[in-house]
């Protein structure tokens, strides 16, 4: 099969599988209209942010202003972004960075899903961190709110100051932990569990590895658009597994980035604004 | 008799505790059952608990100590003391709450001055020092000039940790059922209550028999807390009515959730029939009021409604989520908008109580705080 041919076929089969899903929204849309394009001699957008990114990595932290955009309308509920997440920042049972709020409207036969991920919204304004007694978390030079595990006592004011629920506790629970445990076999919970603990996630910068009464157990986590990926001009784990191509990030003081273009459409919002937050994650509808 | 019950609910509150403990630190956080919705639980509302009874205890014992009122003459001490007790008490509460326990020294060296929880952690270390110095010299040389000075230091700062926990939680505009201006103005006036319930118990169970001022002390005591109560109830209604009537959706829902929701019970019949209406109708009829045993009993029914009623403001602002569509968003462990605290938090309090009470008796024995007339050093 050449290319343009696949290219047309795989087209058209995301578009019959997800057109049920999101077929209210896009009425009249020219969903296979793609197809009948070269697609694949057009840019993908993670190229361009890439590019973006890099120019951006050349000026001094404190000019930059590292902004997400997400297109709600292609936003398909696949929760690739959540998983990409908790698979680069290697997240526990109960912590979550990146959920995607799922919600069913309307009433049949009128009926659609409307999907919102919503990882930290990284606040201008942030109320979590003036309320931390240790300044364990606090807005860096990039605008980007973090968390200093080693100085984090787990008080846990912060995730109650923050009105979008981006913060989880990291209770100390493994995936692993209960599971059947056979000493003569490679799996079960002491064996298999050696994955889980082993210092092989990147956060912050950080080799950590799991042990109870150890950081970032006993630690407030959230979200921190992936600065150990920025770091190195890779885009956030979530932008580049969004299949949808919904998530988009860069620098919003590029005038020529795609975010800034984004986020200049008279159809951008940002969620509770009535709360003066002045949230770094745009919407658009 | 009454001392013997009180030592066996201690021996046996604090023997279930240490399991408790035990769990606590073997395990972490893991089996508690607040989690990242619900993110303060029972020991977050335990610790609102003591540490009002702690301020309050104070504050009631300046009667003595700093006021001299005569018909008081001798409590004095054993506010005191009881207020350290409770002191303590909130400290393991909220101690055990914390995820890293050890590094609290960071608040002394490294802490953010403009953080409320940092101005409380203060307010507490200046609070159990004033508590203690006046302890001794109350004790030692109740004569000594500097005791009313310190006395009256300490009133304003027990004044201040127990708005400071008001304003804690009233500052948090992301919860609007907290956010409410008076409640740096109403918990001073929660934790006099509790303070005025902690000294009727004392007094009504382990004052000396032979003291004249003991009737007229108890009845003084019921009155006050029939008062005090009347005016928390008012608080009360003041705060659900206007969320009622103002009609915002998560302060309602969370209202709705302590009246007809999943802590109905709690408030209607531990805060309010047990913990309200019953010590209101028997403390105002002076025959109960003056009865030791019925005094008693009324003060203990009255701290339990107190500890229902720090449990009722925490626990209902946290389970009305932030976005509707947070409920089914992710699933795992920790992660839901219930909440019934776990058997280990609840051996963790019964511990954390267990200890409050034997620390009462053992230093009301040693220090003879139920002898009106302190040895002069
Ligand atoms: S979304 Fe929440 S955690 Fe993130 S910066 Fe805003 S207040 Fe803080
Ligand atoms: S949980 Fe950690 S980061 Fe959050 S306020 Fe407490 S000390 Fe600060």
């Amino acid at each position: 099969m050449s290319e343009p041919k696949e290219a047309a076929l795989l087209s058209k089969m995301a578009s019959e599988v997800f057109a049920g899903m999101i077929a209210p929204a896009l009425e009249n849309a020219p969903l296979i209209q793609a197809a009948e394009d070269d697609v694949l001699a057009k840019e993908d957008v993670l190229v361009r942010m890439e590019r973006e990114l890099k120019r951006a990595l050349e000026k001094s932290p404190a000019e930059r202003r590292w902004v997400m955009v997400i297109d709600l309308r292609r936003c398909i509920g696949c929760h690739a972004c959540t998983i990409g997440c908790v698979a680069e920042n290697k997240l526990p049972p109960g912590v979550v960075y990146r959920p995607v709020l799922t919600e069913e409207i309307g009433k049949y036969p009128h009926v659609a899903y409307r999907f919102l991920p919503k990882p930290c919204l990284q606040c201008e304004n942030a109320p979590c961190t003036p309320v931390c007694p240790v300044n364990a978390t606090y807005t860096n030079e990039e605008g980007v709110i973090v968390v200093d595990y080693d100085q984090c006592i787990g008080c846990r004011a912060c995730i109650s100051a923050c009105p979008y629920a981006s913060r989880t506790f990291d209770f100390g629970v493994n995936y692993t932990d209960k599971t059947v445990d056979r000493l003569t076999m490679v799996l079960g919970s002491s064996e298999a569990g050696k994955y889980e603990t082993a210092g092989t996630a990147f956060e912050y910068g950080e080799r950590r590895e799991r042990q109870q009464h150890h950081s970032p157990i006993g630690n407030v986590r959230k979200c921190h658009f992936c600065l150990h990926r920025i770091k190195v001009g890779i885009l956030p784990a979530c932008t580049t597994t969004c299949i949808g191509r919904a998530t988009y990030f860069g620098d919003a003081n590029d005038p020529d980035a795609l975010v800034s273009e984004l986020i200049a459409k008279p159809n951008v919002m940002r969620l509770k604004e009535e709360l003066g937050t002045e949230p770094r994650v745009y919407y658009l509808l | 008799m009454i001392k013997k019950l009180a030592y066996l609910v201690g021996g046996l509150t604090l023997l279930f505790g240490l399991w408790g403990f035990y769990d606590r630190f073997a395990y972490g956080h893991q089996n508690a059952n607040y989690g990242s919705y619900v993110v303060w639980g029972l020991w977050v509302a335990m610790y609102l608990f003591f540490a009002g009874v702690a301020a309050g205890g104070f504050m009631v014992s300046t009667l003595d100590l700093l006021f001299g009122v005569k018909i008081f003459k001798g409590t004095g001490r054993i506010a005191l003391w009881g207020s350290l007790v409770c002191l303590v008490a909130a400290l393991i509460s909220i101690g055990l709450d914390n995820g890293h326990l050890f590094r609290i020294w960071k608040v002394y060296l490294q802490g953010n001055p403009f953080s409320l929880l940092f101005q409380m952690v203060w307010g507490y270390t200046l609070f159990g020092a004033i508590s203690v110095v006046a302890l001794v010299l109350a004790s030692r040389q109740p004569n000594n000039p500097w005791l009313k000075p310190v006395m009256a230091v300490g009133l304003v700062v027990s004044f201040f940790i127990s708005g400071a926990v008001g304003a804690l939680l009233g500052v948090n505009a992301s919860r609007p059922f907290w956010h409410v201006g008076l409640f740096p103005v109403q918990f001073p006036v929660f934790s006099l209550a509790s303070g005025v319930a902690m000294l009727l118990t004392a007094l009504a169970f382990f004052g000396r028999e032979d003291d004249e001022n003991r009737p007229q002390q108890l009845w003084i005591l019921s009155l006050t807390s029939v008062i005090l109560l009347i005016v928390k109830l008012y608080f009360m209604w003041a705060d659900y009515s206007q969320s009622m009537y103002g009609n915002v959706p998560m302060n309602v829902q969370a209202v709705r959730q302590v009246l007809f929701g999943e802590y109905w019970w709690a408030f209607w019949i531990l805060q309010l029939l047990i913990g309200s209406l019953i010590p209101l109708v028997f403390l105002i009829q002076r025959k109960f009021a003056t009865h030791n045993h019925w005094a008693g009993w009324m003060g203990i029914l009255m701290l339990v409604g107190y500890a229902v009623a720090r449990g009722l403001i925490i626990f209902p602002a946290l389970t009305v989520p932030e976005l509707e569509a947070l409920v089914h968003a992710f699933s795992g462990p920790h992660l839901t908008f219930h909440y019934f605290p776990s058997l280990m938090e609840w051996a963790v309090t019964s511990g954390t109580i267990g200890i409050a009470i034997l620390g009462f008796l053992f230093g009301s024995e040693k220090l003879n705080l139920f002898s009106n007339t302190p040895k002069e050093a």
